[in-house]
């Protein structure tokens, strides 16, 4: 569905942040050397619904353009992977982390991109967290080439 | 079906009604009833105003910072239930829960902006005026003021009024629109649990009877009243100058938006479908008549995205975040606007795009008060779309040669509510800015919706009174100016 409007946003974020969340929660009880920043990053991805919250309810007006601020943003291309498959090795952990938060760093920059203009405060909390998206990615594609080995895998 | 059946407040106490006669309020997206509030009587109407006038002895001579206090607790109680505030006006009213949650922000800078009156409310001085003589100025109370409020922003408008009034020491009758009395009773609820004291703030449902009891009421010192200018210039202001009371009166509008050639047109489509679709169309601020003043291929390039844009808002219950445009408030507001667009084609203006082709996200809602956004171009200034105050979401596309024309077409219409300007031009701003007659000016913004901190402007046929709403102007219109001129032998 494509996302137009401030509050369809918001909760599409906040379904991102939260499902993120529960995949680094499963994934850290399965992937023990990076179980302590899985935890962190699933206690961060709460923050971060906090912090698109405060900045929605402090700016929202209703003379400004809250239901026409966003566009090219379709729900589907930004989905989250909060499963994943019980025999699933850290190779495929670190995979799907990897993509969920590349997909949530590309949702942010387009929103933050749309919105800049007219919510110019929700687009300003949405580049920094895919700054911290993609700072988590440098963190992750690291680990992945570790596990994968020379030959990737 | 159990459906609550609301309660006026009165001095601390939620009692019935002293009447008969109540009427449904109903969900306009669902059809669901409500609630069903009663119309009062004008004995409810006495009771409030004695209430009223009984606490106002104590009230005033609270100290100011004390009585910022209560308003910071309503402040916190209202941040605390902010979604279910927006929630309760998007089921009463309609609009979208983004707009709600808008109206909610914007009501609640009413009480924080309120919360200053110990500065806001300060008087001055001047020290000998003549040799051993200075001079002082106090700015107090008066006494009981009333609003009555319109239906389209049901939890926003009186907090324009209630918050100040009070704050400056002042008690007050508030009576909702009986179309939408749900938002303030809520409000209401808030004042009660903030533990103001009883009388400070009373609330009487009703509609006409009620409406004349509050402007005939002798121990009523003013009243503020948003709707439309028939009621508020005809019975409102006139009225109250009959009965001596002080009076804000804003009432309705024709706003027109200018979009100049240099305009950014892509961005400025976002704050144009705002404005003319917003709220359904049903605000003051609301864009109606849509000028495009260039050439022909900047004309047509212009109502093609207007058009493209307006067709495209997706329409439907506004408890639904992927919508942007909520129904009509009920199926009267919906008759009237259909009047309009008959009336619009009758006079041969261009239906480009008919609302009445209706879109809506969930097929399975009932009908009767959704419309989707029309757009009708090659208006010319004279007809009646082009004129009057339609109050729903239909635009109306005019031509003008230039700016000059422009600002002619707006100053040959009656209002003078608001006006914007869509330019790259700093010198077609300044100029705009300048020169038209309107009390809210917008500059590449659709919605010119002054904050809390600076007045609510209207002027001509938009506005009746001296000083307006909001922020300080509000402060000196729910006070009396004391000069007291001194002498020690």
């Amino acid at each position: 569905m494509e996302l137009r409007t401030s509050s369809a946003v918001i909760a599409f974020a906040q379904k991102c942040e939260t499902e993120s969340a529960q995949f680094y929660e499963g994934a850290a009880s399965r992937f023990t050397d990076l179980a302590l920043t899985f935890r962190g990053f699933a206690k961060e991805n709460a923050q971060n619904v906090q912090a698109i919250k405060r900045a929605y309810y402090s700016v929202i007006s209703d003379a400004l353009e809250t239901g026409f601020s966003f566009k090219n943003l379709p729900s589907e291309s930004y989905a989250v992977e909060a499963d994943f498959a019980p025999d699933a090795g850290p190779a495929q952990l670190l995979k799907i982390a990897i993509e969920n938060e590349t997909r949530i760093e590309q949702f942010y920059l387009q929103a933050a991109k749309t919105s800049q203009a007219l919510m110019a405060d929700l687009s300003r909390v949405f580049k920094r967290l895919a700054a911290a998206r993609e700072k988590r990615n440098s963190f992750l594609l690291p680990h992945l080439e570790r596990v994968l080995g020379p030959q990737g895998g | 079906m159990d459906v609550a059946r609301l309660q006026n407040y009165i001095d601390g106490e939620w009692v019935e009604a002293q009447t008969g006669e109540y009427s449904d309020v109903v969900n306009p997206a669902r059809g669901e009833l409500l609630a069903r509030v009663p119309l009062s009587s004008s004995t409810d109407i006495d009771r409030a105003v004695k209430s009223c006038a009984r606490a106002f002895a104590q009230w005033r001579n609270t100290p100011p910072s004390a009585r910022a206090r209560y308003l910071f607790r309503l402040k916190e109680l209202m941040e605390d239930r902010f979604d279910e505030l927006a929630e309760v006006q998007t089921r009463e009213h309609g609009k979208t829960i983004d707009e709600s949650r808008g109206e909610t922000r914007r009501g609640i800078e009413q009480v924080e902006v309120a919360t200053g009156v110990p500065t806001l409310m300060q008087g001055y001085n001047l020290e000998d005026i003549a040799s051993g003589i200075d001079e002082h100025c106090f700015f107090q109370p008066i006494g009981v003021f009333s609003h009555i409020a319109p239906f389209n922003f049901p939890f926003m408008v009186p907090l324009w009024f209630i918050p100040y009034a009070i704050a400056a020491g002042n008690t007050f009758v508030v009576k909702p629109s009986p179309r939408v009395p749900l938002s303030q009773t809520r409000v209401i609820e808030l004042f009660e649990q903030a533990d103001f004291p009883p009388g400070v703030v009373n609330m009487v449902h009703g509609a006409n009877e009620a409406t004349n009891a509050i402007l005939h009421h002798p121990e009523v010192a003013g009243v503020t009243f948003v709707g439309s200018t028939a009621v508020g210039r005809d019975i409102i202001y006139k009225t109250c100058g009959q009965t001596g009371k002080r009076v804000i009166a804003q009432c309705g509008a024709k706003n027109f938006i200018v979009l100049m050639e240099d305009c950014d047109l892509e961005k400025s489509m976002a704050g144009l479908m705002t404005s003319f679709f917003g709220n359904t169309g049903q605000r003051c601020l609301a864009g109606a008549n849509l000028v495009v003043v260039g050439g022909d291929s900047f004309y047509k390039k212009a109502v093609d995205a207007f058009i493209e844009a307006a067709a495209a808002i997706r329409v439907g219950d506004g408890m639904d975040e992927s919508v942007q445009m909520g129904p009509l408030q009920n199926a009267q507001s919906k008759e009237r606007v259909l009047g309009y667009i008959e009336k619009g084609v009758k006079e041969g203006a261009t239906l480009a795009l008919d609302g009445r082709n209706l879109k809506i996200a969930d097929p399975n809602l009932p009908q009767d008060c959704f419309l989707n956004p029309s757009v009708f171009v090659d208006l010319t200034p004279e007809m009646t779309l082009a004129r009057e105050e339609i109050f729903g979401p239909v635009a109306g596309i005019l031509r003008a040669a230039n700016i000059d024309r422009a600002i002619s077409m707006i100053h040959d219409n009656p209002y003078g509510n608001a006006a914007a300007i869509y330019t790259s031009s700093g010198q077609a701003a300044q100029r705009f800015r300048h020169d038209v007659k309107c009390g809210n000016i917008g500059i590449n913004i659709g919605i010119p919706a002054p904050v809390a901190f600076f007045p609510f402007g209207g002027m001509k046929d938009s506005f009746f009174g001296t000083l307006h709403g909001q922020g300080k102007d509000a402060i000196r219109f729910f006070t009396e100016a004391k000069v007291v001129v001194e002498r020690w032998f």
